[in-house]
């Protein structure tokens, strides 16, 4: 058992992931844990949940993808998982059908867009007429439910099994709040803000898994200051991150993660990662691209 | 097979089940050892029903806290692994526990005895308190007994972290006997007091060998904990008619401890009135405890190897099966209702515990041979 207080992907683990290994490529798996995220996100806010069960669901959601394949299991899958695990942990428990009708409205309305997205396409340039979403619920004792309640127990399961059961979860927000104590910053509102947005959006990306909470948060308020002006000290001898005990590679690796989610994507890239939600999509995917000749990986 | 897969497969092949020596509601205990040492352990396989909502809430609790808790007088999880749909955890095997101690008539406590398990029962909550981690079921049967003497918290399956202050809390919580009475009256914010109240019962039934503050329903514990403690007044806890379930049960006089516990030292005493103040913010916290003069002074704590321990085969008088009555919604025992409970703290000591009729031997034992404090 380790010892550590909470675990961090090893090196061969973050050099070769395992979807990588069954031939995703590394923007994609980005995109697809960014999207994962995104759906716990919004499942999290339409079900009033605390932002501590949201943000320990998708800590818990990134850790997964270093030791198991999107080939595996579906994005969309583990992340409900994810959430409906986290909720237990941190001792505000969902309803499972609560969780489940809510991921079925987010998935049938992603779907939606998507098949609007798809057709505007095809019929390029003439205006495409536009339908309104429509959500429809499932029966009450509709198979729908069953499947995805099974598909819920099993995820958990899984994410349990295959994080070997260590579910320490250390979140960046005291932290954060200390830091900026330290530094004399509390007093500036957009600081605070800015930095702790910085902090949840880290939550898409998979650095919670990969740097100590320290780092994370350090590269927060170096986004922060830099972008509001505001100078620290920054010269050798005297930098201010070395007070946290963070690396200033270590920082830029970190801000280098965040600054990537804000970039321009393609409608294409948009509906692409809609498409591979289940692990289905992903197959299907692979299947296309699979290199010629080759067998696979 | 992927790596994790592997690692689990590994993992496994290191621990033995042998035979099956409890169930309960989520999980079935089975007596194992250690391949390469031999050593023994307890293996709880954890149920994932597929009528159920995934995983139960106490088994989790267990794993994510055990997982963190290192300590000489905290049970010891030792491994955790899964087979094909269970999940198993490996805990440290446990001859015996308090209560058994307490009710083998046969054993004689000498007051450094007591002092030695209020030690180790301070030492492992403060562990736990420093830690961040509320028991929320402190009872002698949750205090197992290693084959050394030495006590150890178990049975996380109530437990949680601190919450944020202005977060509420379930009072549904801690074995009704053992509960406070802020508890009792609905307070929905509380912290490491209400596991001081526990070990302030635990402490008095080590001296009288009988429950002290043994309730039939949890309006009558209040009235048993006043009538023992006589009523609270204001002055003696501010504020406490405005929790959420007040009511006025009826004015007891306050009777000194001294009465009831006659043998007993003024630290002792002192201690023991300290863990059993009304107002929470008064209690003594688990660190003050250890620095309490009633664990400097004579008679010294007995050490662990020396205390009593009851004989290897127990007399058919004395069933093994931990009471729960947590699980009967019927009965007199007491319960907590908020979560289904841990069923199995290993009643490891004895091969031959058998399930439910047990339980009801152990129930029935509880209210007929055992004269009530009061």
């Amino acid at each position: 058992m380790s010892t550590s207080l909470y675990p961090l992907a090893s090196l061969p683990q973050i050099e070769k992931t395992p979807s990588r290994e069954d031939g995703i490529p590394d923007g994609l798996e980005e995109e697809l844990r960014a999207y994962g995220c995104k759906l716990i996100h919004e499942a999290g806010i339409l079900l009033k949940q605390n932002q501590v069960a949201v943000a320990t669901a998708q800590i818990l959601f990134q850790r997964f993808w270093f030791v198991t394949s999107m080939k595996q299991f579906g994005i969309g899958d583990i992340g409900m998982g994810a959430l409906y695990l986290a909720s237990k942990l941190e001792e505000c428990p969902i309803r499972i059908r609560d969780l489940i009708n809510i991921y079925d409205l987010l998935l049938q309305r992603k779907a939606h867009i998507r098949a609007q997205a798809m057709a505007s396409r095809l019929a390029s340039t003439s205006a495409h007429p536009r339908t309104e979403f429509k959500y429809t619920p499932m029966s009450y004792f509709g198979n729908t439910f069953y499947e995805l309640k099974d598909a819920l127990v099993v995820a958990e399961m899984q994410i349990l099994k295959r994080l070997g059961f260590n579910l320490t979860v250390v979140l960046p927000y005291n932290t954060l709040v200390n830091y900026l104590r330290v530094l004399g910053l509390t007093s500036r509102e957009d600081v605070c803000t800015k930095a702790w947005g910085y902090l949840n959006d880290a939550l898409q990306t998979p650095v919670y898994a990969l740097y100590s909470v320290p780092t994370i948060v350090c590269a927060a308020i170096l986004l922060t200051t830099r972008h509001l002006g505001i100078g620290l000290p920054s010269a050798p001898e005297n930098c201010w991150w070395e007070l946290f005990d963070a690396e200033w590679e270590d920082l830029w690796n970190v801000c280098g993660y965040i600054m990537r989610l804000y970039r321009e994507r393609t409608s294409e890239d948009h509906t692409r990662v809609m498409g591979m939600v289940a692990k289905k999509g992903v197959r299907q995917w692979l299947e296309e691209h699979r290199p010629a000749g080759g067998e696979g990986h | 097979m992927d790596a994790v897969e592997r690692a689990n497969a590994d993992r496994q092949k290191r621990w033995a089940k042998d035979q099956k020596i409890g169930e309960g509601t989520y999980a079935v205990v089975y007596r194992g050892r250690e391949i390469a040492t031999g050593r023994k352990v307890a293996i709880k396989k954890i149920k994932v029903g597929q009528f159920k909502d995934g995983l139960d809430m106490s088994a989790i609790r267990e794993v994510k806290y055990l997982r963190e808790l290192k300590h000489q007088n905290v049970i010891e999880l030792l491994d955790v692994f899964s087979s094909k749909k269970n999940l198993n955890l490996v805990l440290e095997f446990l001859e015996t526990d308090l209560e058994l101690v307490i009710r083998d008539r046969s054993l004689v406590f000498l007051p450094a005895d007591i002092k030695s398990w209020m030690a180790m029962t301070f030492r492992g909550l403060e562990f736990c308190h420093r830690n961040f981690i509320l028991h929320r079921d402190l009872k002698p049967n949750n205090l197992l007994i290693a084959a050394n003497g030495q006590l150890k918290l178990a049975d996380f399956g109530l437990a949680r972290e601190f919450s944020d202050p202005g977060y509420k809390m379930t009072c549904q919580v801690i074995t009704r006997w053992y509960r406070p009475p802020e508890l009792l009256f609905g307070c929905r914010y509380y912290s490491t007091a209400v596991d001081i109240w526990s070990v302030g019962c635990i402490f008095a039934e080590l001296m009288l060998r009988t429950p002290y503050l043994p309730g039939e329903s949890d309006m009558d514990q209040l009235r048993t904990t006043f009538r023992a403690l006589g009523t609270p007044t204001e002055e003696d806890w501010p504020g406490h008619t405005k929790l959420p379930d007040y009511v006025p049960v009826g004015q007891f006089p306050k009777t000194p401890l001294r009465e009831l516990f006659s043998a007993a030292t003024p630290e002792c005493l002192n201690l023991l009135t300290r863990c059993l103040t009304y107002e929470p913010r008064r209690r003594i916290s688990a660190k003050e405890g250890l620095y309490h003069p009633y664990f400097s002074t004579h008679p010294y704590p007995t050490h662990p190897s020396k205390l009593p321990k009851p004989a290897a085969k127990m007399g058919s008088s004395l069933p093994l099966e931990e009471l729960d009555g947590n699980t009967e919604p019927i009965g007199n025992g007491p319960g907590v209702k908020a979560n289904p409970p841990n069923k199995l703290k290993r009643k490891l000591s004895s091969d031959d515990v058998n399930g439910s009729s047990r339980s009801i031997a152990r129930r029935l034992d509880f209210t007929q041979h055992r004269p009530t404090a009061q």
